[in-house]
């Protein structure tokens, strides 16, 4: 099933990506990674079910264990020294506590940007990008149009060749490499003659005349408004406690961790809201559901 | 009735040009000194990627390209994409960069560079996209621009041997040094060039096969291809490169 | 005042000996359905981008086209591109967006159309056309059908004045063509758009036509209601008149007094008219052709085959079995999905099927696809495009003896053979993707024979084509099977098949529902047939082709 926070509008999914991502690559404090980090990872279960768990063992535990470890070999910044490599440098608390922070924040970043890859869908971009690149959005949108049925066009090249005995079956990787680039020319070919009509049909529906509209079916309605000021907000404040510090941490040359204000106890209470805002808004409809199926 | 000019939008255009020129590159600067320690390093350059890519996308805008000069863009990056989703068994052995190549040579530098960096967005969707989508739109772009504006500038001959030599080496040097850059300042709070080299080292084999898929797809396709092009250039009276 | 007015408009290509378009004097009535027809290469396509500056040739021009009173030079980019829609052949290629809402909205964005007015226009088109149903669908996954019905909508947003349309239905199956012509028909009857098509489908535009024009080497030589342009190439004995419609041409056959009739019904009640008693079938009952009963092998059998394309998706073929004779024409007729092309593929051995049998000249197929059970077999594709390689046809014939143990002698021998049967010999400088559709597909079918097949199967060859085509291809045909060739085809040319085919049959939901030489197949079927035969199946049943009633009809009158 498709997801609530999927469903708003482009704008609205864009700014909360942008902010997330953003913050979890800045936020190196232990308690805001485990939040970005957390947020990040239920809200791509909740995306992908099932799947989401393979690109996490395959993919995601291997990258952040090489983040945690490299970190100490290769930075030796850091005053508190625990031991010395084989080649003299040495291997410092600071180093060994920033290669986890670093291990949290990678999987955290990937893991936002692999659920920004699935609600960013083609059409949200091509939308986005069309007021102030129109022809570059027209571009993506052609090429996305293009791609599929190239697709389909090698699998019909490759048919055609195979009744004249040179598709790219048969044994050897050389023949198959060679039946491959056949198809890939014969494919150029097809596709750049063939491209001409379709330059003629945009020109004959008026492609070049200035003052190009964009036209979308995206609206930006009531619902989408409030849930923008709402992210925007929680934004700013962590922004703003990002800037004042309190949601900071320094590694180098000691490890330096702020001191409890109120502003910091608000921001603390804040962030993890932001992190788990898409699930919020997918329990709020599955709640609204169940109620108007009960008076039903 | 007939020449409007579109006022706003091109007008807009320029304002966002100049803000990020004038504006938000020197504050970014000054923020990641000043605010952020220890992950300015990244940051930093992550956003000037970003401005990078959208000054280019301006620039191409306000040329007003025509149909014709877009479709055979948009035919050449679908070309790219689904070439490099034909060889998928084959990690690094793609013919991405040797089609940007051929694009830059062939159409332009420009051209060159928007296939680059389109065929660079539209994997994304097609293989995940991550933190390294834009630093890849870069490097692809990148390659076509060099490519485009080397042989316009006489230095880079179309025969097949340069272009191959060509291509080698901006994978190599380009793609691969600037991606394993990229992952460096993303694990690490700074740049020592201990850790450059070890990823280097490390990305040194993906790296060399790349180069060479790339080496191999222009020796076999640069010939036919930069005839097909030229072909349709002659053919539908396109603008000279 | 007519929409356009066109004065001693005159054109040539560059460097082009002969001028393509010639026309004295034309003019073009407002909320008229004219159809523009001819061979392929007459002139019609240049004609019909003429009349659209932005897709008009480069060249050399003459002359004076207005528009609404107006020279059609001085019309804006703007209002040219709202005010004459124009829809071209292949509806992939005119296709530029993703999205099929996006698609339709291509147009009114490039004129600048706010928001509020796009989303309205927008909704009227798609409700009009019926689009409901696919609007936020991607264009990757419609059919053909569906992709030029979005095509002419996403022209007709855009709410033209004229709707000049260049054959719109030749790459579309006659099922997607009727529906297709009949929302032109009903753009034209309802919402009173000026509507110019030039098409093959004679049989299917002229009942629609207020008008038709016939061009022959650039100039119109006919002008009139459809009984007029009909009746006139007759009298002129035009090679065109083959085209026109069945009833058309078997009244030009018979002498009588009474007005032309022009479909199938009217056929049927000048028939009747004409008073001719009706014949009884010469045998009851439907004998098996002889050819069937052959001792010798069958090129081709299939066995109670099965297949489907993955495991979890329904059979494409269910229990086949079939059998073809040597060195005949055997034609596959059926609807959409019927199995037609799948069992092809399964014939040349490029699937495979998971039960069942196929023999080629009576051993089994097995998984080498390189020996064909003894056979040669080649295929031709539906689309000529996907075959050539080269940059000269020359070149891609040549690619074709490479690698064998043949002398340079005997290569220009063969190729020489070659591209005079097929008729190719004037075109082997050419780049194969600078021929027509008609030349594309012969030079393909040369590159298929270089083989030296002796069994040959194709699909779909008389898609898109003009009669020149069918009758240059009938007569390579035959050549072939005289030399004992094994030609199969699938088509959904009826009158193709029914004129040229040696044994017919017709494909439904995986499997050969019935079979026969043309005469007693069509005979059989009762709406599944040709046009001749349903327009005269109640006097004379065994007459499949317009010849086979005009000699009985003549007959008939003349032992009256």
């Amino acid at each position: 099933m498709r997801d609530a926070f999927s469903s708003y509008h482009p704008t609205v999914n864009l700014a909360y990506f942008a902010g997330i991502i953003l913050l979890s690559m800045l936020l190196l404090h232990p308690y805001f990674l485990v939040f970005s980090f957390l947020g990040g990872l239920a809200y791509f279960l909740r995306l992908r079910g099932r799947g989401a768990l393979r690109f996490c063992f395959l993919f995601l535990l291997p990258l952040m264990a090489a983040a945690a470890v490299l970190n100490p070999l290769f930075n030796h910044a850091g005053v508190t020294i625990l031991a010395y490599l084989p080649d003299g440098n040495p291997v410092t608390l600071e180093s060994i506590c920033y290669g986890a922070a670093a291990a949290g924040m990678f999987g955290a970043v990937l893991l936002w940007f692999a659920c920004c890859g699935d609600v960013m869908t083609s059409d949200k971009w091509i939308y986005l990008f069309g007021r102030i690149f129109p022809a570059q959005s027209l571009l993506l949108s052609m090429a996305l149009r293009f791609i599929p049925r190239y697709q389909m066009q090698a699998g019909v090249i490759s048919r055609s060749q195979a009744c004249l005995g040179r598709g790219a079956t048969g044994k050897g990787i050389l023949r198959k490499a060679r039946g491959g680039l056949r198809i890939l020319s014969i494919l150029t070919t097809w596709a750049l003659e063939n491209a001409i009509e379709t330059a003629d049909s945009m020109k004959a529906r008026g492609y070049g005349l200035p003052g190009r509209t964009s036209f979308s079916l995206f609206r930006f309605d009531g619902r989408d408004r409030i849930v923008f000021f709402i992210l925007m907000g929680l934004a700013a404040a962590a922004f703003w406690g990002l800037a004042a510090g309190a949601a900071g941490i320094r590694f180098f040359p000691s490890i330096h961790l702020p001191e409890t204000t109120p502003s910091v106890v608000a921001i603390r209470i804040l962030y993890p809201v932001l992190c788990f805002l898409p699930l919020i808004l997918d329990a709020a409809e599955e709640l609204q559901w169940t109620y108007i199926r009960s008076r039903l | 009735m007939q020449m409007q000019p579109s006022g706003p939008d091109r007008k807009s255009r320029r304002t966002v040009a100049a803000t990020i020129t004038a504006v938000l590159a020197p504050a970014t600067v000054l923020a990641g000194v000043f605010l952020l320690g220890d992950r300015k390093y990244y940051f930093v350059s992550l956003l000037m990627v970003l401005y990078a890519l959208i000054l280019f996308g301006l620039a191409f805008e306000r040329r007003r390209p025509q149909a014709r000069e877009l479709v055979i863009a948009a035919v050449l990056t679908a070309l790219s994409v689904a070439g490099r989703s034909a060889f998928f068994m084959l990690p690094q052995f793609k013919p991405v960069a040797a089609i940007v190549i051929i694009a830059g040579v062939c159409m332009g530098g420009e051209t060159g560079f928007l296939v680059g960096a389109l065929t660079g967005f539209i994997s994304g969707f097609l293989f995940g996209q991550g933190p390294w989508t834009p630093w890849q739109m870069l490097c692809f772009g990148g390659i076509g621009l060099l490519a485009g504006a080397l042989v316009r500038q006489g230095i880079l001959r179309r025969d097949r041997l340069s272009l191959c030599i060509y291509g080698g080496l901006s994978t190599f040097l380009l793609y691969g040094g600037v991606m394993d850059l990229a992952s460096v300042l993303m694990t690490f709070p700074r740049l020592t060039w201990q850790a450059l080299l070890a990823s280097y080292a490390a990305g040194l084999w993906f790296n060399l096969v790349h180069a060479l898929s790339t080496v191999f797809f222009l020796f076999v396709l640069s010939k036919p291809m930069i005839e097909k092009l030229d072909r349709i250039k002659v053919k539908y009276g396109l603008m000279e490169p | 005042m007519d929409v356009y007015q066109i004065k001693a408009l005159s054109f040539t290509y560059p460097l082009a000996s002969r001028r393509a378009l010639f026309l004295p004097e034309l003019c073009l009535g407002k909320g008229e359905f004219t159809v523009l027809c001819g061979r392929s290469g007459c002139g019609k396509t240049t004609l019909l981008r003429h009349l659209k500056p932005a897709l008009t040739p480069h060249g050399e021009s003459a002359g004076e086209i207005l528009f609404f009173g107006k020279p059609l030079a001085e019309l804006g980019l703007r209002e040219q591109a709202s005010r004459i829609g124009f829809v071209q052949q292949n509806p992939d290629n005119q296709i530029v967006t993703d999205k099929v809402w996006h698609e339709l909205a291509f147009g009114l964005e490039s004129l600048g159309t706010d928001s509020e007015t796009l989303r309205l226009r927008v909704a009227e088109t798609a409700g009009f056309f019926g689009i409901q149903g696919w609007f936020r669908e991607s264009v990757s996954r419609l059919s053909g059908g569906q992709k030029q019905l979005l095509s002419l909508a996403s022209v007709m947003a855009m709410q033209p004045e004229v709707l000049i349309l260049d054959e719109p239905t030749g790459q579309l199956d006659p099922v997607a063509a009727g529906e297709f012509l009949d929302m032109v028909q009903r753009i034209n009857r309802e919402l009173g758009i000026t509507v110019l098509l030039s098409e093959q489908r004679l049989e299917a535009v002229f009942p629609m036509a207020d008008r038709v024009l016939v061009m022959d080497e650039g100039e119109i030589i006919a002008d009139g209601s459809p009984r007029e342009a009909g009746t006139r190439l007759e009298a002129m004995e035009h090679p065109m008149r083959y085209a026109l419609p069945s009833p058309m041409q078997i009244y030009a056959g018979i002498k009588n007094n009474l007005p032309c009739p022009v479909t199938v019904r009217e056929g049927r009640q000048w028939l009747d008219r004409l008073e001719i008693r009706p014949q009884v079938p010469a045998s009851a009952g439907r004998e098996k052709p002889d050819t069937l009963q052959k001792p010798d092998p069958p090129a081709i059998e299939l066995r109670e085959v099965w297949f489907r394309y993955e495991k979890p998706l329904p059979d494409v073929l269910r229990g086949l079995t079939m059998k073809i004779p040597g060195g005949v024409l055997y034609c596959i007729a059926g609807g959409n999905g019927s199995g037609k092309t799948t069992a092809l593929s399964v014939m040349a051995g490029l699937l495979r099927p998971y039960r069942g049998q196929v023999c080629l000249g009576g051993e089994v197929l097995s998984g080498k696809a390189a020996g064909h059970g003894g056979m040669r077999l080649s295929m031709l594709p539906q689309s000529p495009q996907t075959l050539f390689v080269k940059s000269t046809v020359r070149a891609d014939l040549l690619e074709m003896l490479e690698g064998g143990a043949i002398s340079p002698g005997e290569r220009e021998d063969r190729l020489r053979a070659v591209s005079e049967l097929t008729e190719i010999a004037g075109l082997l400088s050419r780049h194969p993707f600078d021929l027509s559709g008609g030349e594309q597909q012969r030079a393909a079918l040369a590159k298929v024979l270089l083989a030296e097949p002796q069994i040959l199967l194709m699909d779909e060859p008389t898609k898109g084509m003009d009669g020149d085509f069918k009758l240059r291809l009938a007569s390579i045909l035959k050549e072939l099977t005289g030399r004992g060739v094994t030609v199969v085809m699938v088509s959904h040319d009826i009158e193709f098949c029914a004129r040229y085919a040696d044994l017919c049959c017709l494909f439904f939901d995986g499997g050969m529902v019935s079979e026969g030489a043309p005469g007693s197949f069509f005979s059989g079927n009762s709406v599944y047939t040709t046009a001749a035969n349903r327009m005269a199946r109640h006097v004379f049943p065994e007459a499949v082709t317009a010849e086979d009633v005009i000699k009985r009809a003549n007959a008939a009158l003349g032992s009256r």
